[in-house]
């Protein structure tokens, strides 16, 4: 970077991430200092409270809403390893907001410069991991919030491209919901699991050794029942693999 | 109050008072402008031939004349070819009355069970490949649903690109009680997604294209 | 406006689709009939790339109606009614059934032909039939079916797809005389044939829904595979229409525009078989037709629509798009939803129809995917709505205590961020106790989750206490 200034990024690593794998969050913050960020992580940040948002508890979910604005308006970017946090602020703090003559401008303002990490990356950034390498075959799954709400699908399969030894096998039904849905796979666990064992069942179908996806939640789901299942199948989020990470533990594997 | 004016009233509160009915046509019309964006290319540019494709695509059967008179030996050629006897309903119009039938016996009333009938179509749709019918007096409707195989005349010169195309001659015209666009034979996918022709209506649609 | 006649579905719906979700039979029939219905689509819409234009051009159409409901209806009566149909106006399902029983007995008919229509089903029109003593004859290939089985659609566009072949040659066996020569589709359909065949004829009345109704010609248009809506409305002295008044459309070329979209997003076809308009009873010299039209607009919680947040479900076509892509729906079916509408499209029309109370699972039993919204042809926001029903529900208090407990307690937490450091410096270790190597098999409080899968043992410190401690070390 010659001269201009580097954008500054506020980095919201999901409270999934933060409790269940920080790791995650440490590939995130490396990618985005590599595409040449500063990146920042606001401790102010705890849950974009997307739970109380689909429960229909508004009220909690506009306070999480404005907390969270206030703690991350002031940077260039706003950026999460999660498709579904990031709609939840690009488009639930609008919506949430919008009867809020104080904070409907600054959420939208903040909605605007809210990405989900690997969109972000590939289409702000132009950044391309270099020297990356990973002998493994992996499938990928879209999850729903970022494939239909912002758009992200050839972002990940474009960096992806780029890890070396990395073989890329399509998912039957990719962007078919893998039934976590939040608050969904325990309120409703028996429909839940119905949907969670078709998609294990097609994840075991390519053979792949690795899954990957680009939202904790869904890996979650997705490798607990592919471990309840007995499937060696490793789940790993895809900024995992692109920051070199995917050499140690996979999720659950171990708690790093 | 009525039904009907609790359902208007309920509606004017939440609309407000309408628009001028002018502006309200001028909007309805402007939502159809540009039609070529919002529908599907012909399958070919010529009309028969894209209403040929599209017709045989959904099980159609065709076959191409080139003027009236031939069309009692084609009815001779597709009854011979089913195997159905030489008895068929036709619908009551002049034109056909007035063909050389030869072996052939037509009938105007149409049976619960009738193996056959020949129909006439006003218009063909090339978009779609279908086949379009007015009732009237000459024009019995069951004449299209009862019998197994329903077989229609269609003059090239009725041909019409598209939906709209057809949309707009029936504007223009005094509008019958039933106008019905029959697109393919009848077919049902009710058990297990499996089709089936010949559900409710003809098994089998015939079209005799004529050119001249 | 709850239907009495809705007695079977008594048990709440987790206990309904607890029972679905046991059945294999039927995640058979709902893949065969789903799977090809998704295959079929996505290829109409591959050979119809101006299909996203089309889409906007639908929903306008829709949101134009709309937005005019009031000059259409009016519009509509009149032509209507100029071409000699009589227009009723019903406010609710029971207005509606009273209106179609009434003409029914006036005319002193004994046996009706109906060709399917959901409206029929929504305002309980089977059921207020047989109490008025009237022999009702459905004739939709699946109705039939499901007639016969004496049960409710479980699909707006295949009411019959919970049930198999063989389920279905069971059927036939006793409910046609003589039962069928064979089980295969193609033969038992030709078994119905002949068995609906001499009641068509027959029938005193014959009643049907509609896709759209035409305001500028008092048309209205059935559109059907089988032929069986020209055969129910045709033969009987009587056609009556019952539609919803969301089904209107300025003009037939507009409904045609609609029609695009809903074939194909139905059934992947690009025009169905047999697209009908009826506008008005046979006319003097006419060769067949009815004496009379009858046509029922139906409100039952429309306008109430109209006026509120829900008012762009107004745009439905009914094409069954968002059922045939919906997770839930593939794995429970359509019974299990209890309502009229199933799926997605239901999850929001039920709390309409039958009450928030009675119905408050079925917007909350969704992931939120957004699939059913990308697949709906005049681009209803359904998960949108949904969280609308939610957020009311939550309002209205009726959501379970434990669910408003919980998300209050974490809530609480949420909002500070200390207290939630805290929390999890504590929670996490204590979490870890549980786990054996990386996974956590059984947790107390936590079985909707870890009876149907493991639980990745969390971390033994979070990303944000490691973060702090590492940008501590390295100033």
């Amino acid at each position: 970077m010659t001269g201009e200034p580097k954008p500054t990024v506020g980095l919201f690593v999901t409270c999934l991430v933060d409790a269940i794998r920080p790791q995650i969050g440490f590939a995130a913050l490396q990618l985005l200092e590599e595409a040449g960020c500063v990146v920042e992580v606001p401790q102010a940040q705890t849950c974009c409270g997307q739970p109380a948002l689909n429960s229909g508890d508004d009220r909690d979910a506009a306070h999480l809403a404005r907390q969270t604005i206030a703690a991350f308006e002031g940077y260039d970017h706003v950026v999460l390893p999660s498709g579904s946090c990031a709609a939840t602020m690009v488009h639930g703090y609008p919506e949430l907001l919008a009867g809020d003559p104080d904070w409907a401008a600054r959420a939208r303002a903040m909605a605007a410069k809210t990405h989900e990490i690997t969109s972000f990356l590939h289409d702000v950034m132009g950044f391309m991991p270099r020297g990356r390498r990973c002998d493994a075959s992996a499938t990928y799954h879209d999850s729903c919030s970022g494939l239909r709400e912002l758009g992200v699908a050839a972002q990940p399969r474009a960096l992806l491209t780029q890890v070396e030894g990395l073989e890329m096998r399509g998912l039957p039904g990719n962007d078919a919901c893998c039934g976590f849905g939040g608050t969904f796979c325990v309120k409703y666990s028996a429909i839940s699991n119905a949907i969670v064992t078709e998609k294990a069942e097609a994840v075991e179908s390519t053979g792949a050794d690795i899954l990957l996806a680009g939202d904790l939640g869904c890996l979650m789901n997705m490798a607990g029942k592919l471990h309840r299942r007995g499937a060696k199948t490793r789940c790993f989020h895809t900024v995992e693999v692109l920051a070199g990470r995917a050499q140690g533990p996979a999720i659950g594997e171990d708690a790093p | 109050m009525t039904a009907r004016d609790r359902i208007l009233s309920a509606i004017r509160a939440t609309l407000g008072p309408g628009k001028p009915p002018e502006r309200i046509a001028a909007e309805a019309a402007a939502l159809l402008e540009d039609p070529d964006a919002a529908r599907p290319r012909l399958a070919a540019p010529e009309l028969p031939e894209a209403f040929a494709l599209k017709a045989a695509a959904l099980g159609t059967t065709i076959d191409c004349i080139a003027t009236l008179a031939e069309v009692p030996r084609a009815m001779a050629r597709y009854l011979d070819a089913h195997g159905l006897p030489p008895r068929f309903a036709m619908q009551p119009v002049p034109e056909l009355a007035a063909l050389d039938w030869q072996g052939l016996a037509p009938h105007p009333a149409v049976a619960a069970d009738e193996p056959a009938a020949l129909g006439l179509a006003l218009y063909g749709i090339a978009e779609s490949g279908s086949l379009v019918i007015h009732s009237g007096p000459q024009n019995p409707i069951l004449l299209s649903f009862l019998p197994l195989h329903h077989v229609v005349l269609l003059r090239e010169a009725t041909l019409l690109p598209y939906l709209e195309d057809y949309a707009a001659r029936l504007a223009a015209q005094a509008i019958p009680r039933n106008a019905i666009l029959i697109t393919g034979p009848s077919g049902t996918t009710d058990i297990e997604g499996s089709y089936v022709r010949g559900a409710h209506g003809p098994g089998f649609l015939h079209v005799i294209l004529i050119a001249g | 406006m709850n239907a009495p006649f809705k007695a079977p579905f008594k048990a709440p719906f987790k206990a309904r689709a607890a029972a679905a979700l046991a059945d294999p039979v039927l995640k058979t029939a709902i893949d065969r009939t789903t799977g090809n219905a998704e295959r079929k689509r996505a290829a109409a819409l591959a050979a119809f790339p101006e299909f996203e234009a089309a889409r906007a051009r639908g929903q306008a159409i829709k949101d134009h109606v709309i937005a005019h409901l009031g000059h259409y209806l009016e519009m509509f009566e009149r032509n209507a009614t100029a071409r000699g149909a009589q227009v009723h106006w019903a406010g609710d399902d029971a207005e509606a059934r009273a209106i179609v029983t009434r003409i029914c007995l006036a005319a002193d008919a004994r046996l009706v032909t109906r060709a399917k229509s959901m409206l029929g089903e929504e305002i309980g029109l089977p059921h207020a039939l047989a109490d008025a003593g009237i022999e009702r004859v459905e004739t939709d290939l699946a109705e039939h079916i499901i007639q016969l089985a004496g049960e409710a659609p479980s699909h707006i566009i295949w009411p019959a797809m919970h049930r198999t072949r063989e389920q279905v040659a069971e059927l036939f066996k006793t409910g046609h005389q003589p039962p069928p020569a064979a089980e295969d589709p193609a033969t038992m359909v030709q078994s119905a044939r002949r068995v609906l065949r001499e009641k068509f004829l027959s029938a005193d009345i014959g009643i049907s829904g509609a896709n759209f109704l035409v305001a500028d010609t008092g048309a209205t248009c059935t559109v059907t595979n089988e032929g069986n809506a020209e055969l129910t409305t045709t033969p009987p002295r009587i056609h009556i229409v019952t539609a919803g008044i969301e089904k209107l459309v300025p003009s037939t070329a507009h409904a045609l525009a609609l029609l695009r979209l809903l074939v194909r997003s139905a059934t992947g076809g690009e025009m169905t078989q047999y697209t009908t308009f009826h506008a008005g009873p046979k006319r003097p010299g006419d060769a067949d037709g009815p004496e009379e039209m009858h046509i029922v607009l139906v409100d039952n919680g429309r306008t109430k629509m109209l006026a509120d947040e829900f008012r762009e479900m107004l745009r439905c076509i009914r094409c069954g798009a968002c059922m045939n892509h919906c997770v839930v729906y593939r794995q429970i079916g359509g019974h299990a939803y209890g309502g009229t509408y199933p799926g997605p499209m239901g999850s929001v029309l039920t709390p309409v129809l039958d009450g928030l109370a009675a119905s408050r699972d079925l917007p909350n039993a969704c992931t939120m995917n957004g699939r059913c919204a990308e697949v709906c042809p005049v681009g209803i926001p359904i998960p949108t709505l949904l969280r609308a029903w939610r957020r009311r529900s939550w309002r209205e208090g009726l959501e379970p205590g434990p669910v408003r407990a919980g998300i209050g307690l974490w809530a609480q937490l949420a909002r500070r961020p200390r207290l939630y450091r805290l929390a999890t410096r504590i929670g996490l270790p204590a979490l870890r106790l549980f786990g054996k190597g990386g996974w956590i098999s059984r947790l107390p409080l936590a079985g909707g989750w870890t009876d149907h899968r493991d639980l990745p043992r969390p971390a033994a410190r979070s990303f944000m206490d490691q973060y702090r401690a590492q940008q501590k070390a390295r100033k």
